[in-house]
């Protein structure tokens, strides 16, 4: 992982060669901005109000207002942003006990998020429950490795999104966790759970050859890494080929820097993970004004604290 | 001969940036100290949207069920918050069972606030204990209840509720049940959540119980019920884990 010091050398250099090799003002003008945005968060968990100060752990950290605030302001330098979520929007505060996901997802609504996983506790309110908040999102809820054929959530949730910036394709799947023994079968009802690593697989060929897209993100809700043989994001990257980027949820895992993690086809995948309940906003750039490499750096921001 | 080449480039770089600007992006409006200044204001907009929910749920959320004496803290290796934590669960596992149930027993984990001094609300017990977990006994034998206290010691101390010991070098000693030794081939009954039984707060000896029992009583709506029944919760230490 390059340093945002370094990265930023590093895109003045190539900018400046651009110049010398003879590109014109012709060529720049109305080019976007080379540089791609990626905003995060994961396991927000019904946390729209900071933590209080009586809190055990992160009192005065967090708030959805606060995290539009500064979300809006990167717009306005960034014109270029994608806004996700790895899942586990809901459940954790009373706003879940008296609204389910609904203030939540009319909220991230309001703040453009461009897709979100299906975390496990999107299903705590059954499928119904689910649906009824789903209905409020304006954007698409990602789940590959789920089956809702059937089901009440077969409107709202779909495998994979492509975003397209400046010609630059991003292609976006979800992956949601084995349901069994994670979530009461009542409360997931027809549902079906399919293989991950299969899934994922199956989304890389299909965004990479038919939708012809130059970048993958995997919107991961497995978790970052277990002892035992559950899937996790990190045997997810060593396993598939062709994921750029992991953004995961659900081990309310915090990582300072994202993982890089070797696939089978010798490059690197990285894995990265924002804690939870909305205390971090993760922040990826991706520079893609050399045409072949892309360049990212990376940070983050403590939502009430600078 | 160098400064002409010099000049250009600089002539080259300016003509593109201004170029760039008029057609395209303006240089970045904020820097990024003032980007990470805004995550300490509210973006007006969702805040106003945010508040718009607020007095439906304050309406549900903001029902008194207690006074609070003095602030309730977890603290290590006992607290005031964790003795009410951990009785409540073997006080109602008990009712729940209709048997003696030796030990409560949860991580500090599973909470997420300490209680203020004052009115306490719905809202606040629906955050002290998030999630939604039900109640849980396991027998465990004399020896799983050793092995218990020794993993609850490792951690420096838990919430629990019927069994006494000292700490010392992060082991348990003198382990009191029931006001007994513990005779390592007795069954104990255990009461605790769902989500420590099944591998939550980290105890493992707790994953393979002699037998379980699942009740349909939500551990928060436990909570709920256990302060509304109290009119002043006043806070008390027993020495139940002692250094």
């Amino acid at each position: 992982m390059i340093s945002r010091k370094d990265f930023l050398a590093k895109s003045l250099k190539a900018s400046a060669g651009a110049l010398l090799t003879g590109a014109t003002g012709g060529l720049l003008k109305g080019r976007p901005s080379d540089i791609i945005t990626i905003l995060y968060t994961n396991d927000t968990h019904a946390r729209l109000d900071p933590f209080p100060d009586n809190a055990t752990q992160f009192a005065g950290l967090g708030g959805i207002a606060r995290r539009a605030n500064i979300i809006k302001k990167i717009r306005r330098n960034q014109p270029n942003v994608l806004l996700l979520d790895a899942g586990d929007v809901f459940q954790g505060t009373p706003w879940f006990d008296v609204y389910g996901g609904e203030v939540d997802l009319k909220l991230m609504s309001e703040m453009k998020y461009d897709a979100m996983a299906v975390g496990n506790h999107e299903f705590d309110h059954g499928l119904d429950g689910f649906a009824e908040s789903a209905n409020k999102a304006k954007f698409p809820i990602l789940a590959a490795n789920y089956n809702v054929a059937g089901t009440l959530l077969n409107e709202f949730v779909r495998r994979f999104i492509v975003k397209e910036i400046g010609g630059y394709r991003i292609g976006i799947f979800g992956l949601g966790i084995q349901l069994d023994g994670v979530v009461d079968k009542k409360l997931y009802g027809d549902v079906q759970y399919r293989d991950p690593e299969v899934w994922a697989n199956g989304m890389v060929r299909s965004l990479r050859q038919y939708q012809g897209c130059d970048f993958i993100i995997c919107l991961s809700h497995l978790g970052y890494k277990y002892d035992n043989a559950r899937i996790d994001d990190v045997e997810l990257a060593s396993k598939v080929e062709g994921i750029d980027l992991i953004i995961g949820g659900h081990t309310h895992t915090f990582l300072d820097n994202p993982v890089a993690i070797q696939n089978p086809s010798g490059k690197n995948t990285l894995v990265t993970q924002m804690g939870h309940s909305g205390v971090r906003l993760g922040r990826i750039d991706l520079d893609i004004s050399s045409g072949t490499e892309v360049n990212m750096s990376d940070r983050f921001y403590t939502i009430g604290k600078v | 001969m160098i400064k002409p080449v010099k000049a250009l480039f600089l002539i080259l770089l300016i003509t593109a940036c201004s170029t760039t600007e008029k057609v395209t992006e303006k240089s970045p409006v904020y820097t990024e100290g003032e980007i990470e200044n805004a995550a300490l204001t509210d973006d007006s907009k969702v805040a106003e949207m945010l508040e718009s929910y607020r007095p439906h749920y304050q309406a549900e959320m903001g029902i008194v069920l207690t006074e609070i004496e003095n602030p309730l803290i977890f603290e290590k290796p006992e607290g005031a918050l964790g003795n009410i934590a951990a009785d409540a669960l073997r006080f109602r596992a008990s009712r729940e069972s209709r048997r003696l149930v030796h030990i409560g027993v949860i991580g500090e984990g599973s909470f997420r606030i300490n209680l203020n001094e004052g009115p306490l609300t719905l809202g606040e017990v629906y955050e002290f204990m998030p999630y939604e977990n039900h109640l849980v006994l396991l027998k465990l034998t004399g020896e799983q209840v050793l092995t218990l206290a020794n993993q609850i010691a490792e951690q420096g101390g838990s919430p629990v509720s019927g069994i006494r010991f000292q700490l010392q070098d992060n082991r348990a000693r003198g382990v009191i049940v029931n006001s007994e030794v513990v005779t390592p081939t007795k069954e104990y009954w255990v009461a605790t959540s769902n989500w420590v039984a099944d591998g939550g707060d980290n105890f493992p000896v707790l994953w393979s119980p002699k037998e379980r029992i699942d009740f349909d009583v939500s551990i928060r709506q436990l909570y709920v019920d256990h302060f509304r029944n109290r009119k002043m919760t006043e806070p008390f230490k027993d020495g139940r884990i002692r250094e």
